[in-house]
């Protein structure tokens, strides 16, 4: 009997401390700034959905010269939030990513413009303009456009000077550029905040446009794949993304209070935040996680579509993957 | 264990053999062994970099071998020619002669007058104090995304160097040779320019030295704030979200080549106008 209460002792002895060490850790790269735009991996880790799969995640805010794939290439990160383009440019140079869940439906990139530009028909009115556009590895949802429109991104008459855009939207204020890069969910916003009117501006959406590319979608590299515990991690690790994700689409206030309270550099304000993360809502609306097979087709055929200098050469194999979803979510 | 070891076997040899004949070289003291053992030595990290890039399959994304840079400099000459015309030519070289400029003419005016030494000299080393990842911004949304905006963040960065140095320059006549040039009643014009003008030299090249390297740091950093599409600033910072660092590195290598080019250029030019100088005596 008290053999039996030692050994008990024991067990919980050693178990209690063991519980702690089972977590698997993760490191999750995102691929901006802490903001509502990731709203879900916050909630995750804030509601404990994280730590109910076992799961000790680390969530890495990135930047303006921060490249997931580079952090994912260097061993900085187990998986990373990145747009399909960028991942499948890495993917043909060589570092062999895959997507493993896509938490966003529908994409929130599009082209703001100023009215008094002149801009009304992206077909006629885009050359001799000056737009700004995004790089690392951002460049290329509005190179495929450019190139099925049939403009030359090298500047001139017939073509369109390109600018490459800061972490702010000073050159559409300061009429620097006649457009610029912004998300539905973010910059957009910026300009409104800066005191322009949406009277003043024109939008031109890329899903409108036909050259919508799928983005914030989770990757790692193949190798890991073949890992049958980090699968399993990875699974699990989707599952609660994706009931943070949902949780986030119900109550965009309380998300937007967990983002501000995980932003360490104090930037962030919570009407900002509340405004995103009921933007990012409809983006992730209809999705649960799986990637939907058409949508990857129709990302793949904007980038092969790209006249001289299309931003992938040929048809990704293997860049997609429906393992882990298939595992998180039955 | 055994497979790391083997590697690193080649890598010490090479690292072995390269110290050795180097020592070697170096009892025979010629002018030839000197720039032998010089180029041994370099030659040696190039090929130990690739060895052990290769031998450890060090991913590319984190450092490619010296091979792959060469090869990428190679392919991307035309790339790079409009990038240092850009960075190097338009931006860094005018805005390191309109700062320099600038600044001897201010240094001439402080050296004029007290009144300006004791306000201008405080504004300057204020403006010197200025970190250039929070004026770059500002520069670019002054004078556009163009060269023009890095010109003038090269100007800010040179300025006080070169400001300073000069001042200190005009000061450096003594007494006795102020007082000669009294006793023949040479106007202030005539003796700034026939004594402390050319006494000034040694240490206005000095300032022009120092801020050649500032230049080129000045105007590939002040690229990252917003750049048209060429450039080396955003080339390289681009190129990384591309996974193309060998290009990155081929950028490097022209920023290194530039930069020594550009302060021996001036270094030369030092030889020429100071030759007067106890420094220049070889």
């Amino acid at each position: 009997m008290t053999r039996r209460i030692m050994a008990a002792i024991a067990g919980a002895l050693i178990a209690g401390p063991a519980l702690a060490q089972d977590k698997d850790d993760l490191t999750l790269q995102l691929k901006w700034v802490t903001q509502a735009q990731f709203a879900g991996y916050y909630v995750a880790q804030e509601k404990g959905f994280y730590d109910e799969e076992g799961l000790n995640v680390t969530i890495r805010p990135g930047g303006p010269d921060i490249a997931p794939t580079q952090v994912l290439a260097g061993g900085g990160a187990d998986v990373i939030v990145e747009w399909m383009p960028a991942a499948l440019a890495a993917r043909e140079k060589g570092l062999p990513l895959v997507n493993i869940a896509q938490p966003f439906k529908s994409s929130g990139m599009m082209l703001t413009c100023l009215k008094e530009s002149g801009i009304s028909d992206p077909q006629t009115d885009f050359s001799g303009k000056t737009l700004g556009v995004w790089f690392s590895g951002n460049e290329y949802p509005f190179l495929s456009w450019m190139s099925t429109l049939g403009l030359s991104t090298e500047g001139g008459p017939d073509g369109v000077t390109v600018l490459k855009q800061g972490f702010n939207v000073d050159p559409l204020l300061q009429k620097q550029a006649a457009c610029i890069s912004t998300m539905t969910y973010n910059e957009y916003w910026q300009v409104i905040d800066a005191g322009l009117t949406p009277d003043d501006l024109v939008t031109f959406k890329y899903s409108d446009q036909g050259v919508a590319t799928l983005e914030d979608g989770l990757y790692t590299l193949q190798s890991t794949l073949e890992d049958e515990d980090r699968v399993d991690a990875l699974a699990r690790f989707v599952r609660a993304s994706m009931k943070g994700w949902k949780y986030a689409e119900e109550h965009p206030e309380e998300a937007a209070e967990i983002v501000l309270e995980n932003d360490e550099t104090g930037a962030q304000t919570i009407e900002h935040q509340t405004r995103m993360a009921s933007e990012v809502a409809k983006l992730t609306a209809g999705s649960d996680g799986t990637l939907d097979e058409a949508d990857y087709q129709q990302t793949v055929k904007t980038l092969l579509s790209g006249g001289s200098d299309p931003v992938i050469s040929r048809e990704p194999e293997g860049a997609f993957t429906h393992i882990i979803t298939d595992r998180a979510l039955n | 264990m055994t497979g790391a070891l083997a590697g690193t076997l080649p890598i010490l040899a090479v690292w072995a053999g390269g110290w050795a004949l180097n020592a070697w070289l170096a009892r025979f003291d010629t002018r030839l062994t000197r720039i032998l053992v010089a180029a041994i030595f370099g030659i040696t990290v190039i090929v130990l970099w690739e060895m052990i890039v290769r031998i450890y399959r060090v991913p590319t994304v984190i450092l490619p071998a010296p091979g792959q840079i060469a090869a990428s400099f190679a392919a991307n000459t035309a790339i790079l020619w409009t990038d240092f015309v850009q960075t190097i030519v338009k931006g860094a070289l005018t805005g390191w002669l309109i700062g320099a400029a600038a600044a001897i003419l201010t240094a001439i005016a402080i050296d004029r007058s007290p009144f300006l030494q004791r306000g201008l000299l405080p504004i300057g080393n204020f403006v010197a104090a200025l970190p250039i990842v929070g004026i770059a911004p500002i520069l670019v949304m002054w004078f556009g995304f163009d060269w023009q905006s890095k010109a003038a963040v090269v100007v800010v960065m040179v300025f006080f160097p070169i400001l300073v140095n000069m001042v200190a320059g005009l000061a450096a006549t003594d007494a006795m040779q102020r007082d000669l040039m009294a006793t023949w009643a040479a106007p202030y014009g005539a003796s700034l320019w026939k004594l402390r003008l050319p006494a000034a030299m040694p240490f206005l090249f000095n300032g022009l030295k120092i801020t050649t390297t500032l230049a080129l740091i000045g105007a590939i950093v002040a690229e990252f704030f917003g750049s048209p599409t060429h450039g080396m600033g955003f080339r390289i910072s681009t190129a990384v979200g591309r996974l193309d660092l060998p290009l990155v590195w081929a950028e490097i290598l022209v920023a290194a080549i530039a930069g020594t080019l550009f302060y021996g250029l001036v270094a030369l030019i030092e030889k020429k106008v100071t030759f007067w100088h106890p420094s220049q005596r070889a």
